[in-house]
């Protein structure tokens, strides 16, 4: 599980999907929070998910952005 | 006892505004009035998911409510409001003396007056609305939508996918021509046509032809629609009738942006609140549901004297035939328009600029540019 997950506190909405498919790893503040770690596919799935396209997933082993 | 906060209104922003008071640590009485009978739900899915039979439920279990000692005044509404005596009358007589008042009473749907009283006309705005109007298209029979706004067009794709014969009838010469101008609303006619949506341009409601039930329309071009139910989606306006004589705007109560009204201790939040809009230079209301989130989170956190968060601006979204469109800035303002892509294939991006400099951005089809947009709208 090389990806992780980081939110752009700016452009959440706290929609709530990514806590809705992934609570383990996602929890709805006043914006999301990263609060735990899961599969790379379903970090993945939430970013693409997120209507406000706030998570951001990276490579933990190369660096490199994933997603957007 | 100390009358605490009170929450006008029960939809998105004053649910997140009771979420942030509570994590916050207000620990004071809190209520909330909701003038549906339903506890706080999302509205998007309304005229998506629910359309399809997929009904979303709450956006907390009744538990929630308990555990975070919010009451809930469910199926009543607000009907007045006393600044001076820091009161909210309710429509069942009562009144609530508050310390703090969260104006979110949200907006209602606009009405065609030659539509009312007939039986099938629909309009969609509330989760009762949504059941009905999904009755309706299980129903079968010919739909006719009013409007080709946003609501309406998901209202049309969702019937056409249940395989209901669906009209748009719009009066401007495109879906969305006021905002996006009349060559990217024309994308919008074509998509809903392709999906087998009659899209008729250009014309207006002249009449309605019935006696409980409308029978048909009769359209200013002289044609005549047959139909089983309709469906009226021509925009809202804030649902602020109960302000009339507290002072405070009825068409939109004008914030800073931390949801203050001149009102002493009273906010607002949501469709509600008029925000200054810096080019228009006037306090302008209505909003979209992430500004309604932030607006709701914005209020709360003043009302606990915390600092406001950074945000970016709302961007707003829609689903239609599975194909995400995004939206954000203010396309009203822009004379020129480049695109990128391929329309046909439904993945392209509309960059709207006004002197050269970008003011608008639409997407279809292509979520993971939001971000690119953001930073285009920012420079």
């Amino acid at each position: 599980m090389p990806y992780t997950a980081t939110i752009d506190s700016a452009a959440c909405a706290a929609h709530g999907d990514c806590e809705a498919i992934a609570p383990e790893i996602f929890a709805i503040e006043d914006v999301a929070v990263v609060v735990g770690t899961g599969p790379d596919e379903l970090l993945l799935e939430a970013a693409r998910i997120c209507p406000s396209v706030a998570i951001v997933v990276t490579d933990s082993e190369t660096g490199e952005a994933v997603y957007p | 006892m100390r009358g605490g906060i009170v929450i006008a209104g029960g939809g998105l922003a004053a649910q997140r505004a009771a979420e942030t008071l509570r994590r916050g640590g207000y620990d004071g009485r809190l209520r909330m009035i909701c003038a549906e009978h339903h506890r706080p739900y999302d509205r998007p899915p309304l005229s998506k998911e629910v359309l399809a039979g997929v009904e979303h439920g709450a956006f907390r279990p009744a538990a929630w409510y308990e555990e975070h000692g919010v009451e809930l005044e469910l199926g009543v509404a607000a009907a007045g409001l006393d600044c001076r005596q820091r009161a909210v009358s309710l429509a069942d007589g009562r009144e609530l003396r508050y310390d703090r008042l969260l104006i979110a009473t949200g907006s209602r749907p606009r009405r065609l007056a030659l539509l009312d009283g007939f039986a099938n006309v629909h309009t969609l705005r509330t989760l009762d609305d949504a059941r009905a109007l999904r009755t309706a298209i299980v129903d079968g029979g010919r739909l006719v939508i009013v409007g080709a706004g946003f609501v309406g067009q998901e209202v049309a794709a969702a019937a056409a996918r249940a395989g209901v014969q669906a009209t748009i009838v719009e009066a401007a010469a495109a879906p969305l021509q006021a905002l996006l101008g009349i060559e990217v609303g024309s994308w919008f006619a074509k998509l809903h046509r392709s999906h087998g949506v009659e899209v008729i341009l250009g014309t207006e409601i002249a009449a309605a032809r019935g006696t409980h039930h409308v029978e048909a329309l009769m359209l200013r071009d002289g044609r005549r629609l047959a139909c089983d139910h309709i469906v009226v989606g021509i925009g809202v306006d804030p649902d602020l009738a109960w302000l009339a004589g507290s002072g405070l705007d009825p068409t939109g109560v004008a914030v800073d942006a931390d949801g203050r009204t001149a009102a002493p201790d009273v906010f607002a939040a949501g469709d509600a609140a008029a925000t200054y809009d810096p080019v228009l230079r006037r306090h302008v209301p209505g909003g979209h549901w992430e500004s309604a989130v932030r607006q709701g989170v914005a209020a709360a956190r003043a009302m606990l004297g915390r600092e406001p968060q950074r945000s970016a601006p709302a961007s707003f979204w829609s689903d239609l035939y599975d194909t995400r469109v995004q939206y954000l800035g203010n396309a009203r303002l822009a004379d020129e328009t480049a695109i990128d892509g391929d329309p046909a294939a439904r993945d392209f991006a509309i960059t709207f600029t006004r002197d050269g400099a970008p003011v608008a951005v639409l997407l279809v089809g292509r979520p993971h540019e939001l971000p690119n947009a953001r930073a285009l709208l920012a420079a």
